[in-house]
């Protein structure tokens, strides 16, 4: 008898059906974005590691033969590759801290209180709002050795006797083209950096002068700290977007004179692209891909147990 | 009678089903002009005109990275269904098993009378197969300023020795501010630039591409450019990265007083600078001539939907009159004897240095490397010797390695 009573039929059934569409209901609604990720982000990286094992250019696409780790040996003793990664190296090590140092003096100035803020505020984002393309050859222009600004800025103050072929001489022009890269993502430090000071009390520099800390240990211990949870989020994908741009390279000097300009990202895909090599490129691109991921936690590892 | 009553239904049923495919008809071509204010629209309204029922998507495609798209379109599925192309690249299309054979359509073809002798010939495949219709023609040849060689009271240079000399002569301080303004040779160091290269070491005796690049005469070729511009400082110094546009822009701007380089830019080159332009051919090089002959096809697409309607339109821009409209926008010279005889797009001495030019113009071989020869090969070794990263003859082991393997 009690088993036919629907009252007490009902009861174990609806919190099972809750606890249930509450466990599918997250999977439900998250699964757009994940298959889209899987599909746009996730297939070509496992194609592209497929590709890797594979001998496989593209103007004989018949030819698809598998041969293991033969194209990462064939990575590992070419001689363009260790150029490359040399270059790579110092393409990040020197354009990042550079950009972040320009951030964090320019963050620091647009906090303070000036007329005309709002408009300095709107104006440096400007190389950071402008194409990758324009940039590069805005950038190629000032560095031109018969009628670049650059030159004619040095000559008249008597910084250099003759004109200098900035890209083309291969001792400055990763260099020049590292100042290019900086001066395009000094704004994004910027901005970021400003975001982070606004969030800090003021009250917490009230109490620091009257206790009379001084304007450098207000910094050091007030700001910093403020700052250094959008400091490490955003060095860390300034590191990742700076590791993978060779846009602006491309454009200035497509990775000559030479190999002088050659970065990893440049190599693969020129090896790629242009010479059609998909497996040997997409080798290049995994080795790339892994070294960056041991950099990138490294630096997670280091920074998250200083901010703890 | 039901019989031929549904026959003849049948037939115009297919009638219409046809009339209707090749009214929807569309070929997409791909080509790559330099001039911005090019007139391919009024071929291609010209052309539709003559035949309704094909429409034409010419797509204009930028030069540097041309061939780099059209590959990777044609192994992704979505190559053109038909497209300029240059000699070079026809192993590699060939070897994709992209292009349609033309040759029995070409020989069908009412126009192919009144193309230039040899044009088919010289853009024939290795299996004697023809793939390519010729559309345009050029050979390379030396612009120099003649109002600085009247100025210096030099003479056009005949051979290498002669120009090196009449090089340094022209690079010259003019100002007096102790900074050079004026030199020699605009030198083409980035990719394109192997015609420069070429002609000052191909035409030396024994020097070859293939299997002729590790002797002394080949050594020779390529430490007399390397010396041009290490030694005798004749380059600008921006050489070792300069491309077409850097090269044609400082010798309009009186930056160099010679360049190489084809008829393509004569008419920009007197709009800019008149009659203190002149040319002729390139110089001779130890015993040997060499210029580029720079070909210029349109081909068929193995996977074209409709290879009827691209051959139409394809052998429309090689015929008389079409082909003038054609080479008004690229600025070249056309593939008809019909258009030739009354040629009077550019300057006759820019015309005569094409054809005191042609007789020892040539191809570079045709075989699959030649497309990395050109895009990272030379440009990247060219650049390795001028800065001095490596020697001239470490320069030609590089390419010798390339067409050796």
């Amino acid at each position: 008898m009690s088993a036919t009573d629907p009252s007490r039929n009902d009861t174990p059934m609806r919190p099972v059906r809750r606890s249930l569409a509450r466990q599918v209901l997250p999977y439900a609604m998250l699964s757009p974005a994940v298959l889209v990720t899987l599909a746009i982000v996730f297939l070509p990286m496992l194609q592209t590691a497929w590709m890797s094992l594979h001998e496989y250019v593209l103007f004989r696409p018949k030819n698809f033969d598998f041969i293991g780790l033969d194209n990462f040996r064939a990575v590992l003793a070419d001689d363009v590759f260790w150029i490359s990664l040399r270059h790579t190296l110092i393409w990040i090590g020197v354009t990042v801290p550079a950009q972040l140092l320009l951030g964090l003096v320019t963050a620091l100035l647009l906090n303070q209180n000036f007329p005309w803020r709002p408009l300095a505020r709107a104006l440096i984002i400007i190389p950071w709002a402008l194409p990758s393309v324009v940039i590069a050859l805005m950038w190629a222009w000032i560095y031109d050795s018969n009628y670049g600004v650059m030159n004619d800025f040095l000559l008249r103050l008597g910084i250099i006797q003759s004109s200098i072929p900035w890209l083309a001489d291969p001792d400055t022009a990763l260099g020049a083209i590292m100042l290019t890269l900086t001066w395009q993502g000094f704004p994004f430090f910027s901005v970021m950096i400003l975001a982070g000071l606004q969030a800090i009390p003021k009250s917490y520099y009230e109490a620091a002068s009257i206790d009379g800390a001084s304007t450098w240990r207000q910094f050091r211990h007030i700001t910093l700290p403020g700052i250094s949870g959008v400091l490490v989020t955003a060095v860390l994908l300034r590191v990742i977007w700076v590791a993978n741009s060779f846009d602006v390279i491309f454009v200035m000097t497509g990775g000559g004179p030479g190999y002088a300009t050659y970065t990893l990202p440049l190599y693969a895909f020129i090896k790629a692209r242009t010479n059609l090599d998909f497996g040997y490129g997409s080798a290049l691109a995994v080795t790339f891909t892994i070294l960056l991921m041991i950099i990138v936690v490294i630096y997670l590892r280091r920074t998250g147990k200083a901010l703890r | 009678m039901k019989t031929t009553m549904r026959l003849g239904l049948t037939a115009s049923l297919l009638a219409l089903a046809t009339g209707a495919a090749s009214a929807d008809s569309t070929v997409r071509f791909w080509y790559h002009f330099d001039n911005a204010d090019n007139p391919m629209d009024e071929l291609v309204a010209a052309f539709e005109e003559a035949n309704p029922g094909i429409t034409i998507e010419a797509e204009n495609v930028p030069w540097n990275s041309y061939y780099d798209t059209l590959y990777t379109s044609i192994v992704g599925g979505n190559a053109p269904d038909a497209a300029m192309v240059k000699m070079f690249a026809q192993p590699r299309l060939l070897e994709m098993g992209a292009l349609e054979p033309l040759a029995a359509r070409i020989d069908a073809w009412e126009g192919k009378a009144d193309l230039l002798d040899n044009l088919l010939d010289l853009t024939k495949a290795e299996d004697g197969e023809n793939y390519y219709l010729p559309v345009q023609y050029v050979a390379l040849y030396l612009y120099y300023r003649a109002d600085m060689f009247d100025e210096l009271g030099l003479t056009v240079p005949t051979t290498c020795d002669e120009f090196r000399e009449v090089a340094k002569a022209l690079t010259r301080d003019t100002d007096g501010n102790g900074q050079m303004d004026v030199y020699g040779f605009g030198f083409r160091g980035a990719k394109g630039g192997h015609d420069h290269w070429a002609s000052f070491t191909l035409s030396r005796e024994g020097v070859n591409l293939v299997g002729g690049m590790e002797n002394d005469a080949a050594l020779a070729g390529t430490q007399f450019v390397v010396d041009l511009f290490r030694e005798d400082g004749v380059f600008p110094p921006s050489a070792p990265n300069d491309g077409f546009q850097e090269i044609i822009g400082a010798f309009k701007a009186g930056t160099t007083a010679m360049t190489i380089h084809h008829i393509g830019s004569a008419n920009g080159m007197v709009e800019a600078l008149g009659d203190k332009v002149s040319a002729a051919a390139v110089p001779e090089c130890g015993g040997g001539h060499w210029t580029a002959f720079g070909d210029e096809s349109t081909a068929v697409f193995s996977t074209a939907e409709d290879k009827d309607a691209a051959w139409k339109w394809i052998s429309f821009l090689s015929t008389a009159g079409n082909n003038t409209m054609f080479n008004e926008a690229t600025g070249q010279l056309p593939v008809t004897k019909t258009d030739s005889a009354g040629w009077s797009l550019h300057p006759e001495r820019f015309v005569k240095a094409t054809m005191d030019s042609l007789p020892f113009a040539q191809l570079l071989p045709n075989r699959s490397e030649t497309s990395d020869f050109v895009n990272t090969v030379w440009p990247v070794s060219m650049q390795r010797a001028l800065t001095g990263e490596i020697t001239a003859a470490e320069m030609n082991a590089e390419i010798a390695k390339l067409f050796g393997e």
